[in-house]
Formats: structure tokens, sequence, C-alpha cells
């Protein structure tokens, strides 16, 4: 009797570890990487909406694929509040901004400057998450299956991923905390795939009258020989680009990314003398983004992250500055 | 006082503060509506089940109406128990122990290593989030054009930034 007892144990015991700890699943990378394929290639245009805490914002947006250098152009406005547009064909990225009659432009001169994820780095994931399938649901009129990936610490955020089963396409990615709460959400409410015409990724805005144009003038660098490095690096993110950019009017700045393949984090360092509005220092967030101020040598240090506060406050205490020899 | 009540739902009223809102919620009325509002506006964006119209009002008509119970004590049977009775005892000792077990392995398995636990508490977030000021666009918008996350959803991320209306909505 007391040895089916002692079995029973070992038995209930190893289910219970086995709960636990979900593996990472092939099935569960494959949908992944369908979805990244899919925004990789479709042609498509919908509204959808982004949620964080009480306030939630509508969007409407664009893709059109096709060859060429202008083959590629995805186009989203947003329809609440403050009027904004951005448009990105292969090498440009717009920010329309109507109220104030500026354009941002970012121009991509260096492919390798803009970091993507690829698909080989999908697998990589598996080692910041456990990546398993969801519950498969019906969202804006498309059958969805569901990716989870839970990080495996809490240096970063979950996300929930819902992808239309015939064609990959990301219908729904939600946020979540360690305690399993939604720090925010996207989530299309319309959406049709394919036939997208392409009148309809163009601006909207009228370009004619005094619009001023900030290019960001971004140039790749190498801040560590300047003397400024991140000493205590989070495990799982490493640097994935250092460049020199122009930030709003034209105060240039240095920013740094680090990422662990999803979740990014950037540093940006630019003298106290450029600044015209006081700087407050300490944290602040918005949604999923996490900001720390602090200042390093004559230098603001601003760190911006889609990472808890812990991450966002841990990469900005590691910033110093050693003169070069 | 909507934005008290806010505030209040969200933990970031000290003691004190918490007074007024919580007797304005006591009178009803409007502070009630907000309070049930953004109980609705947090659930729906949790995805939670909602309730039917009503559903706390027909629960307490249904417990007024439910007879209390008198359950005759069975003092006749106790005195003389059955060995099966002993039996099943032992089995519930061993159904304690199976889920005590259970519960360990579980604990094992999810709680964090004592480094991340006490880094955690070092830099624990305030309880009060500050908003970015509307400067903080800027960083914002130079930190989208880096993140991995645009690889699976495409421009989407972008719309992400300080409006004068996310500020409205917290003060």
């Amino acid at each position: 009797m007391i040895r089916t007892l002692g079995i029973a144990l070992v038995v209930c015991g190893g289910l219970a570890q086995a709960q636990g700890q979900e593996q990472t699943s092939p099935d569960a990378i494959a949908l992944l990487r369908k979805i990244y394929q899919a925004t990789e290639k479709l042609s498509y245009a919908g509204t959808f909406i982004y949620q964080q805490g009480e306030r939630s914002e509508t969007s409407r947006i664009t893709r059109v694929t096709g060859p060429g250098p202008d083959g590629d152009i995805e186009r989203v406005e947003v329809l609440d509040g403050m009027p904004r547009e951005i448009v990105r064909t292969r090498d440009t990225v717009r920010c329309y901004l109507p109220e104030s009659h500026t354009v941002k432009v970012e121009r991509r001169s260096d492919r390798r400057a803009f970091p993507a994820m690829l698909p080989e780095q999908i697998a990589e994931l598996a080692r910041s998450y456990t990546i398993t399938r969801g519950e498969p649901t019906r969202i804006a009129g498309y059958d969805c299956e569901a990716v989870v990936l839970t990080p495996k610490d809490e240096l970063r955020y979950g996300y929930r991923l819902w992808a239309d089963v015939a064609t990959g396409m990301l219908l729904k990615a939600r946020t979540f905390n360690r305690k399993g709460e939604t720090v925010e959400q996207f989530v299309f409410t319309q959406l049709s795939i394919g036939n997208v015409s392409r009148e309809r990724v163009k601006t909207r805005q009228n370009m004619a009258r005094n619009w001023h144009v900030e290019d960001a003038a971004v140039t790749p660098a190498n801040f560590a020989r300047s003397g400024w490095t991140v000493g205590a690096e989070l495990p799982g993110f490493r640097k994935i680009i250092e460049v020199t950019r122009r930030l709003g009017e034209a105060r240039p700045v240095n920013q740094m990314v680090y990422s662990d393949g999803l979740a990014a984090v950037s540093v940006f360092i630019e003298p106290m003398a450029g600044r015209t509005e006081a700087v407050r220092p300490g944290p602040s967030s918005l949604g999923a983004f996490h900001i720390y101020t602090r200042e390093v040598a004559n230098h603001i240090v601003t760190v911006v992250g889609e990472a808890p506060a812990m991450s966002v406050q841990r990469i900005a205490a590691g910033v110093e500055f050693k003169r070069p020899q | 006082m909507k934005t008290r009540i806010s505030a209040l739902m969200d933990g970031e009223l000290e003691r004190h503060e918490s007074a007024p809102p919580l007797d304005a919620l006591k009178a009803g009325g409007e502070a009630r509506d907000a309070w049930r509002a953004y109980h609705l506006i947090g659930d729906a964006m949790r995805d939670m089940r909602m309730l039917s119209d009503g559903f706390a009002a027909r629960v307490a008509a249904k417990l007024a109406e439910e007879p209390t119970v008198m359950a005759p004590s069975r003092l006749a049977q106790r005195l003389e128990r059955p060995r099966w009775q002993l039996l099943s005892a032992a089995a519930s000792l061993a159904a304690v122990a199976m889920v005590t077990a259970a519960w360990y392995a579980i604990q094992d398995a999810t709680v964090p290593g004592p480094q991340v636990a006490q880094i955690a508490e070092q830099a624990a977030p305030p309880a009060a989030q500050v908003l970015p000021p509307d400067s903080a666009n800027d960083y914002l918008y130079a930190h989208q054009g880096y993140s991995p996350r645009n690889s699976l959803q495409g421009m989407a991320p972008y719309v992400r930034m300080v409006s004068s209306e996310s500020r409205a909505a917290k003060q």
C-alpha cells in the first residue's frame, strides 16, 4: 500500500514538474516564421486599434508589395488624436506631422544599418523565451492560430500573437508582464489581404506649403572609441547597432540599440549644452515603453525600451564615460 | 472626481487621499457609474468574460430566496466508525501529500533564482507611473526604426507615441 502511494507521489510530482516548465515547440517556431514571411510578402489594407491602459487609438494601415526599389510601400495613418502619417519604402521612412508642417525623414543608405529580424534568428529567440502554441480563435473574420512567447526571466515582457491560419498575417499582438497582465495590445478590427491599389499608399499630405524637413542623417559610429560604454549588459541582450543621428530640429545624438531578438532598448547620449528644455531625470513609461533619463559627464543619457522598467533602468545605470587615452 | 477614481483603481492614491473618492462611490450616482465603466474597460482589455446585465442583483435575489439548510448531525454513526471510513481517511491524507508534493514541484519550477529576485527588489518600479513628456516622442520615434518587432508586425508599432490626449486622460 505504502509502496503504491510512493510511486503515485513520484508520478504526480513528475507531471507537475513537466507542466511548470513547458518546452519550446518546433511547431510554435514554425508559426513565428510564417508570421515573419507574411509581414515580408503580403499586400493588405486594414484598420487596427492600439490599446494601452485606458487609451485606445485607431489607425489605418496599408501595404503594397512589388519588385523594384519602390516596390514595397507601407503607410500607416493614426485616425484618433494628433494626426500623423508614416510612410515607409524599402530605403526611407517619412513621418508627416501636419499640425506642425513637419516631415521627419530617415534614410537607409546602408541596409545593415537597419537590422531586421532574420528567419534564422527566430530560433534563437528560444534562448530568452519559451515559445509555445496558444489557443486558436477568430479575429476580424479570420480564423487565427496563436503563438505565445513566455520570457524565461523578468528582464523582458511576454508576447501572445495571433495570425491568420491561411496566410500567416498577424491579426493581434498582446504584450504581457510577469503577472500576466496586458501591457499593450494591437488588434485588427477590419482587414483585407491582397489586391491593394498603389494609390492607397501615397501620402494624403499636400506638401506644397512651407513644410520643413527634419533629416535624421543616420551614420554608423563607434562610441567605445570616444569613451562611452554600457558596463553591465543585460543577459540575452546584445548590441545590434551604433549610429549618430539627429533628433528633432538639429540635435545630434548617439544611439546604441540592444536587443534579445524581439525586445529592444535604445541608449541615446547627447551633450547637455544642446538641450533647450529642462531635463527631467528618472523613470517614465508609456504602455510597454519605459524611459529612464540620467546625467553622465555633462551629457544626457536617455534609455528607451520596450522592456520592463527594471531592464531599462539597469542599462541606464551601466552607461559610463571614460576619457579616451 | 473621475480621475481620482481612476487613480484609486490603479492603486496610485495614498491612504488619506482615497477617502473622498471612496465616499463618492458609497454615495453612488456618477462616481459609481465611472467605477463600473473603468472596470468594464479594464475587463474588455483583458478579454474577461462579461456578465449579463443585473447579474449581481439576480444573485442577491436568488440567495434571499434560498431556504436555510438545517443539517441534522449523525451522532449514532460516528460512534461505530466502519473500517472503510478509516481507509478513506488514509486515502485523503495521501491525496493531501500528493497535492503538497505537486505544489512544491511547481514552486521549484517557477520561482526564479535568488539573484533575479534580489535585483527585482532593488530596481522595483515606482507605484505611480510617470508619463513621459511630449518631447520623448523624438526618442520613441527614433527607437521604432530599430525594433525587431517591425519584422513581425510591419509599421503598426510606429503609432505608439505620447499624445496630448493620453496626457489629458491621465491628469
